[in-house]
């Protein structure tokens, strides 16, 4: 595979684990990786902020948390009840094995109920989330022991390497864009630069509460967030939808703002970074809309990386098109830099 | 057994493609049978007892598991590709799989849920419209890494959790090799044959060679049999319940057990303290089915370890119940063998 040091820094934040409102391993290791460009801190919600120069200048965000479950309680013989965070998809989650984040990581599968005891005999339909349940081997008394409601659960899944420089993963959502962020600044390292601020926002699945509090204590008058969108397959429009590999999808809506929109694609062009307008009709639904809207309003850009089967274990992504992303972003600091120098 | 447990379940075996469990099984019985490979590629055992049996008595497990099969590569290069057995569709999209001998990683994609109609949001697609990614650019280039005919498992590690309690892909019915296996590897009171079976999973079609070349008077079948013992399930919709040992059927929808041998495998396990209990719904079907009309008509039992989400990536049984299932069969043989 090509793109090593995009390869490396996705398989690390991939294997850490962070649901929304609780970032756990992925806000700590996305924080010790910043630390190598800026200095970092948490604020109250949890976001990872970096900042590095003084000043008004551009602010880059990716959120760092992944969608998951919730325990909400237990059955009497031991099985977890939960409910979801962030939009988990139901369809693909009978006999999913998962990680129980207690006071250890307990493992468990969710329960594939059979036939004759399911309450919707429709064969072709998922289990509601009410009626899901995760096995975990023990009795309630024992699950008790090292379970505690609120206690959050992420999905298994391995780094499976496909083939060209396409990976199958899950949290591919939004670990792709901070991996991106982290390779910009990688590429900006020794050039001299407009200050550059950080944030790998927390709860943007479950709202974008983090996005919100974080752009508000933000100096810059600017940013780009960067986060996951559709990439076309099997029922997925590919007139509609860009492709894997088409590289860093430039967002045009109308709560964007058109003329960074433009420099970037202009930049894309003349620096040869293969890129794609994405176009939406009004917001983005992305951590771009709070941000736009923080304090007095900021200029706001998105930059998306296609993925395939979005909230799945198995979101598929190519790092080629992770490395256009990062590339564009630094081309885009590059000249802004140059021209407010 | 449990590190032959751990390793055999590991490996790739759909239906018609048992070779490599095969090998594995007789890289372990060597030097403690004999034994034959016949035409379909089922291997049949024979182990000498300290004793001569008054009665042939036949021991099957299965050695395929379910999976799928490519059958085509589409325009943009996405497999597509038909069940191997019953596979339930939802438990295997946005999964895993490994693909022919190669083990080319792909995983089952679908439509992500934000695209999807509010209606359909808990709507399980049709098994025609899965497909696996390989992350192939187009038709041309999957062509190089899969060809049509060839195998796709389950990609699911074996895990030890909770009380004692074992997941891993094909427990059913890698779970009655193992048993099997351990049982040649020890030494027999009576002679005995053990037939390892190929092609279970698409209707039996292994046993229904090696019952008629082995011609027993008894036959014990290993198994594992749904367990239902989940969201606090009551009394005999649960099938039968992990942890109380090794499963005995009375009647399951490929036969009609005969009820003396279902009768004395449970007071048996009891007088040798083992953990049995009745299988207490008529459901699913195995080997016996095959091998009770073979010839002129066998006398079966069948034993089965409890297992929840069989058919699935993640089955999910109790490594004791493995043991006691063992030891009922063990008990049972040597009833069966002398009576």
């Amino acid at each position: 595979m090509e793109y090593s040091e995009v390869l490396t820094l996705l398989q690390k934040l991939c294997a850490a684990k962070g649901t929304s409102g609780k970032e756990d391993s992925a806000a700590d290791l996305s924080a010790e990786l910043l630390s190598q460009y800026m200095s970092v801190k948490r604020d109250n919600l949890g976001n990872v902020i970096g900042k590095k120069g003084e000043g008004k200048g551009i602010l880059l965000d990716a959120h760092i948390d992944q969608i998951g479950l919730i325990v909400t309680g237990f059955t009497d013989d031991g099985f977890v009840k939960v409910a979801r965070v962030g939009g988990a998809d139901i369809r693909v989650l009978t006999a999913q094995q998962v990680t129980i984040h207690g006071k250890k990581d307990i493992y468990g599968v969710i329960t594939s109920v059979p036939p004759h005891l399911a309450s919707d005999k429709d064969e072709n339909k998922a289990t509601s989330f009410d009626d899901m349940t995760i096995d975990i081997g023990m009795s309630k008394a024992e699950a008790s022991e090292v379970i505690s409601l609120g206690d959050r659960i992420t999905f298994n899944g391995p780094f499976d390497k496909l083939l060209g420089n396409r990976i199958a993963s899950p949290s591919v959502d939004d670990r792709a864009g901070v991996v991106a962020i982290l390779r910009c600044l990688q590429l900006l390292e020794g050039k001299d630069t407009c200050p550059i601020e950080v944030m790998f926002s927390a709860q943007e699945e479950t709202g974008g509460s983090g996005a919100c509090a974080g752009a508000f204590n933000a100096e810059s008058d600017e940013a780009i967030a960067v986060d996951v969108s559709f990439a076309s397959a099997p029922e997925v429009s590919s007139e509609k939808y860009a492709s894997l590999g088409d590289g860093a999808l430039v967002g045009y809506a109308p709560a964007l703002d058109y003329a960074m929109s433009q420099k970037l694609m202009e930049i894309a062009k003349a620096k040869d970074i293969k890129a794609v307008p994405e176009v939406m009709g009004g917001r983005t639904g992305t951590n771009g809309d709070d941000i736009q809207v923080a304090r007095g309003g900021v200029k706001t850009a998105l930059i998306s990386i296609a993925i395939r089967n979005m909230h799945t274990a198995v979101e598929v992504c190519d790092l080629a098109d992770i490395e256009a992303t990062a590339r564009l972003m630094a081309e885009y600091i590059i000249e802004r830099s140059g021209k407010n120098a | 057994m449990r590190k032959i447990l751990e390793e055999i379940c590991s490996l790739p075996g759909i239906s018609g493609r048992e070779d490599i469990v095969r090998d594995y099984i007789i890289s372990k019985i060597e030097g403690y049978c004999d034994y034959q490979i016949d035409n379909l590629g089922s291997i049949i055992a024979f182990k000498k007892g300290k004793k001569p049996a008054k009665n042939k008595v036949m021991i099957d497990a299965h050695m395929d598991e379910v999976g799928m099969i490519v059958t085509g590569v589409d325009s943009n290069g996405f497999i597509k590709f038909a069940f191997v057995g019953g596979v339930d569709t939802k438990v295997i999209i946005g999964r895993n799989v490994r693909i022919g001998k190669d083990n080319i990683p792909g995983v089952l994609g679908i439509k992500p849920i934000h695209l999807v109609d509010k209606a359909d949001e808990s709507k399980i697609p049709s098994s025609d419209s899965l497909y696996i990614d390989i992350g192939a650019k187009d038709k041309e280039e999957a062509l190089k890494y899969v060809s049509l005919g060839e195998e796709i498992h389950f990609e699911s590690e074996f895990v030890e959790f909770g009380n004692g309690f074992i997941k891993s892909k094909a427990i059913d019915d890698r779970a009655g090799c193992a048993m099997m296996i351990d049982l040649i590897r020890s030494d027999l009171e009576y002679d005995c044959y053990f037939s390892f079976s190929v092609q279970e999973e698409i209707g039996l079609r292994g046993a229904n060679a090696t019952a008629y070349t082995i011609a027993p008077d008894y036959a014990i079948v290993v198994e594992t049999t749904t367990a239902a013992d989940i969201n606090d399930a009551k009394g005999e919709e649960r099938v039968c319940v992990c942890g109380e040992g090794g499963a005995i059927s009375f009647m399951d929808r490929a036969t009609v057990y005969n009820i003396d041998l279902f009768n004395k495998a449970l007071q048996v396990a009891k007088e040798k303290n083992i953990k049995a209990q009745p299988k207490t719904r008529v459901a699913g079907g195995n080997n016996a089915g095959a091998i009770h009309k073979s010839r002129g008509g066998v006398k079966v039992l069948t034993v089965s370890v409890p297992t929840r989400y069989l058919h699935s990536p993640c089955c999910v049984c109790k490594y004791e119940d493995i043991e006691s299932s063992r030891d009922i069969v063990k008990a049972m043989a040597e009833e069966l063998a002398s009576c």
